[in-house]
């Protein structure tokens, strides 16, 4: 895949709330909307869908858009970050470049209230059912607190440093308006959340939102013509283990190694820029621990000193590698991987208003999923 | 300590003799009758050679610590809020490293788990079934 061939032209979100009265199909319809029109374009020009094995499929809400024409449909195979971000965008260029479809939609819902939430995808499975749950190991949180414990013992992490990857996300909400939890929390406030998973407190966690989130993927020379400077894609690597989700959270040689170095090394390597180049990072934060190691492996700090990194205030406002913009997943809203490439096209384009990086022009994103890792380079021409 | 209570689900017998093994005090796991070598947690085909099987053999009752979490908001399905605080931790046998084992930490309140501690099984009895434990050596 070459870079800079296609280009993300339309973005749209619902409201990020705990729970809100509509199906998932409504608010995957309204954000879809509100991307197509951020385009410039009409229903009736999306031409490509790329949806999610884990929302509606494509003529589901193509039928609901009013679109008649279907010549691209495809569905990712991969979960959480990995698949409304890298995955999808891969997908969505082999078509565009292929000829198959001018703009590709990327819609996608998220409903953490509905019955089971976000761990029903696990208490399905038949080894977690029979050796985990009867022991009480079960939930993310837990999982992912595992890993934080592992991490600490093989290279060292305070409380204050776990707290520090939090905390500047927080601050990156209290200047978005969208952002789901705004009020301020500092040490002290990061101390008072209460004890989840030790040692992951609330705060730790990505929230949980009932929203929709879309995108459109042009070609990047149409894209000259849509309303909004042009964002093209630079970048695009994905990274996979062989651990299937039943047993990564236990049985890969680290639990806590993500295969985020490998998508990094593949998406810089089609961007020809490096980590230094970045103005700014977008990275999955369904918890802190997963954020922090992921830093170090987009290469914003060295391996283990992800801890250091967040502590320095790197990632605040004002500092010298801004992270997650629009607060995160923990504090502006959990729509898996796609929200924080959203925010990394809306703080390319500018406008971004007290939360714009100034003069942004290339922002990474990652995307966790558990056992495939996506990195995507943006980048305003 | 809580004891969480949540019977194993068992959709197949695949893992009954794990707890069969539990229920006798031995800490039994999977491995492949070709070559010997263990393969946990059991998967339903073994990686790359469709035609081994898996046999059950006693690992040893004493390892480490891998990993652990204390929890004190269970999230399993349904109210257990009597049942917290518990710590989970992941075990590996001194016999089969790389092999983890997932089992409640049984120790007093004043002890607290610890990447790398020396434990020993020490199965725990979870309502009307027996779960997998781990109690610090020494």
């Amino acid at each position: 895949m070459q870079a800079g061939r296609i280009a993300i032209t339309g973005v749209g979100e619902t409201p990020f709330v705990r729970a809100r009265p509509k199906s998932l199909l409504e608010m995957t319809v309204e954000a879809s909307l509100g991307a197509i029109a951020d385009a410039g374009l009409k229903p009736a020009d999306i031409d490509g869908f790329v949806v999610n094995r884990n929302s509606h499929s494509a003529d589901e809400i193509g039928f609901a858009l009013g679109i008649d024409r279907r010549p691209f449909s495809a569905i990712t195979d991969t979960v959480g970050g990995t698949g409304p971000t890298g995955s999808a965008l891969t997908l969505a260029h082999l078509a565009i470049e292929a000829g198959l479809c001018r703009h590709v939609l990327v819609p996608y819902g998220f409903q953490a209230t509905r019955p089971g939430g976000p761990y029903g995808f696990h208490s399905r499975e038949p080894l977690k059912a029979d050796l985990e749950m009867p022991v009480g190991y079960f939930g993310q949180p837990s999982y992912f607190a595992t890993m934080a414990n592992r991490y600490a013992y093989e290279h060292g992490l305070s409380e204050e440093e776990l707290a520090s990857v939090s905390i500047p996300f927080r601050k990156w909400a209290e200047l978005t308006p969208s952002a789901q939890k705004r009020e301020p929390m500092d040490l002290a406030g990061y101390r008072k959340s209460p004890m989840i998973s030790a040692p992951f407190r609330v705060a730790d966690c990505c929230l949980m939102t009932d929203a929709g989130a879309a995108y459109v993927v042009s070609a990047a020379d149409v894209a000259r013509d849509a309303p909004h400077p042009v964002v093209a894609v630079e970048g695009l690597g994905l990274g996979t283990t062989r651990w299937p989700h039943a047993m990564m959270f236990t049985q890969a040689p680290s639990i806590f190694d993500f295969p985020g170095r490998e998508s990094a090394a593949a998406a810089f390597a089609m961007a020809g820029v490096g980590a230094g180049d970045l103005d700014l990072a977008q990275i999955y934060d369904g918890f802190s621990i997963s954020a922090l190691v992921q830093a170090e492996q987009l290469g914003l700090c060295g391996e283990g000193e992800g801890g250091r990194f967040f502590h320095s205030g790197a990632a605040m406002p004002g500092g010298r590698m801004p992270v997650n913009t629009s607060g995160g997943h923990m504090s502006g809203g959990y729509l898996p991987g796609i929200t924080l490439l959203i925010e990394g096209v809306r703080q390319l384009r500018g406008g971004r208003g007290a939360a714009q990086v100034p003069d942004a022009r290339l922002c990474a994103v990652t995307g966790l999923g558990g056992n495939s890792h996506a990195t995507t380079i943006l980048a305003r021409h | 300590m809580g004891i969480p209570i949540h019977p194993p689900r068992f959709d197949s017998d695949l893992l009954r003799p794990f707890y069969e093994g539990l229920a006798a005090g031995e800490l039994r796991l999977t491995a492949d009758s070709e070559t010997g070598q263990w393969a946990w947690y059991p998967p339903e085909m073994m990686p790359g050679r469709p035609a081994a099987t898996l046999v059950w053999r006693r690992a040893s009752d004493e390892g480490t610590v891998y990993s652990f979490t204390r929890v004190e908001r269970s999230l399993l399905p349904g109210d257990h809020r009597a049942e917290v605080p518990f710590t989970v931790v992941l075990f590996e046998p001194d016999d089969a490293p790389g092999c983890r084992v997932p089992g409640l930490f049984v120790a007093g309140d004043d002890v607290s788990a610890a990447c790398g501690m020396r434990v020993r099984l020490s199965p725990v009895q979870a309502g009307d079934h027996v779960v997998a434990g781990f109690a610090p050596i020494g």
